[in-house]
């Protein structure tokens, strides 16, 4: 299984996403992962605490979104595919070659808590006059 | 007053977990593209026959074509000292508890390689049929084998594997019969797994069906 590796790729990820906004530590994310990404679920929330442990993500609340996997089909347009059936039309078996949706391995959300300055700098200007009678 | 840690903020970023993957596999792709090497990429369960198929290309097209092989193993030297054998270089990359290759770890052997030499480079990964799914090596081409001796219900099961393959592979046909493989049955599955893509049926042992492999290897075909 390399939901291992694909876990610490998140951790990188992640990080890189909380240096660009200033952040301390992630409090929680979310992650879409497409039928057809080859990714277990449960493998993925098994591995992650052990790849967030002391990163500022340990701790972090993984939320996992399956993503159905969509196909176009000339006769029924965009339809839901079983993926047991494969890339076929679920109405009238026609292929569907391209996969609209179901592919994704994505970070889509990351909840982050800022820097105190970050913070500061982000305030309102009438609660920074508030401060300074 | 205390200072209160900030309230938590959400930060949209939808982007690929794999992105810097992609990235090294991007850089991969350039310096085989700039080197004129047609790079290929062979996934498949352990044992489907990968090492056989490409110990038999390196001695069939030998005298035509320059080939190169980097071969992905958990452990062992075996498939490396096994190509060799036909006078071609191979190079073992030792991916420990990874059952994958991925582009960092092929672009860390390219060095090794003299790649305006060569026209062609196989990546054999290791055999797996999920987790080389999710990783771009930069390759030119991915081929995907399936032996009669496996269920045909494979590319099914590993619908991700097969439907990122640019030519699936049936292996071993020369036990087909004795094995009682349904041949199509597994073709069906294959085309539902990935619709259109090319299937060629070979047996490395006997040496049947490689011609439509050698020109998938030469970049002729499909
Ligand atoms: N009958 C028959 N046996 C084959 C053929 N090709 C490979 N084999 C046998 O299948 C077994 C595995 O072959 P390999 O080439 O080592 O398979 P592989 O995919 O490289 O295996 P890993 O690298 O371990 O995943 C060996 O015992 C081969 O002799 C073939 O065309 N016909
Ligand atoms: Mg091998
Ligand atoms: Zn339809």
């Amino acid at each position: 299984m390399h939901e291992a590796s694909i876990a610490l790729s998140l951790v990188e990820v992640v990080q890189d996403v909380l240096r660009e906004n200033g952040g301390t530590r992630v409090s929680a994310l979310t992650v879409r992962l497409g039928q057809w990404s080859a990714v277990v679920p449960e493998a993925l929330h098994a591995a992650f605490p052990a790849a967030a442990q002391g990163t500022p993500l340990q701790g972090a609340h993984l939320s996992i979104v399956r993503v159905p996997g969509v196909g176009e089909c000339s006769q029924h347009g965009p339809v839901t595919l079983e993926l047991t059936r494969g890339l076929r039309c679920p109405v009238c078996g026609a292929p569907t070659p391209r996969l609209l949706q179901g592919d994704e391995l994505e970070l889509d959300e990351v909840e982050i808590v800022p820097s105190i300055l970050a913070a500061e700098l982000s305030r309102t200007r009438p609660a920074m006059a508030e401060e300074e009678p | 007053m205390t200072i209160n840690e900030p309230a938590p903020r959400i930060v949209t970023v939808r982007q690929n977990i794999l992105k810097a993957n992609d990235h090294t596999a991007a850089e991969n792709r350039r310096m085989f593209e700039a080197a004129g090497v047609r790079a290929i990429n062979l996934a498949s369960s352990p044992g489907a026959g990968k090492t056989a198929l490409l110990e038999r290309t390196l001695r069939d097209l030998a005298a035509a074509v320059r080939m190169a092989v980097a071969v992905g193993d958990l452990a062992t030297d075996n498939d490396a000292a096994r190509l060799r054998q036909w006078g071609a270089q191979a190079e073992q990359i030792v991916t420990g508890t990874i059952c994958h290759l991925d582009a960092s770890m092929v672009q860390h052997v390219l060095p090794r390689f003299e790649l305006p030499d060569l026209d062609v480079l196989f990546l054999e990964n290791v055999g797996n049929l999920v987790c080389p799914s999710s990783y771009d090596l930069g390759e030119a081409a991915r081929a995907v084998l399936i032996s009669t001796t496996e269920g045909e219900d494979k590319p099914l099961k590993y619908p991700t594997m097969f439907n990122t393959a640019d030519v699936v592979v049936i292996t071993k046909m020369d036990i087909a019969e004795a094995v009682e493989f349904d041949l199509a049955l597994c073709r069906e599955n294959i085309d539902r797994a990935r619709p259109g893509v090319p299937v060629i049926e070979l047996s490395s042992k006997k040496g049947t069906g490689l011609e439509a492999w050698y020109s998938f290897v030469r970049g002729e075909h499909p």
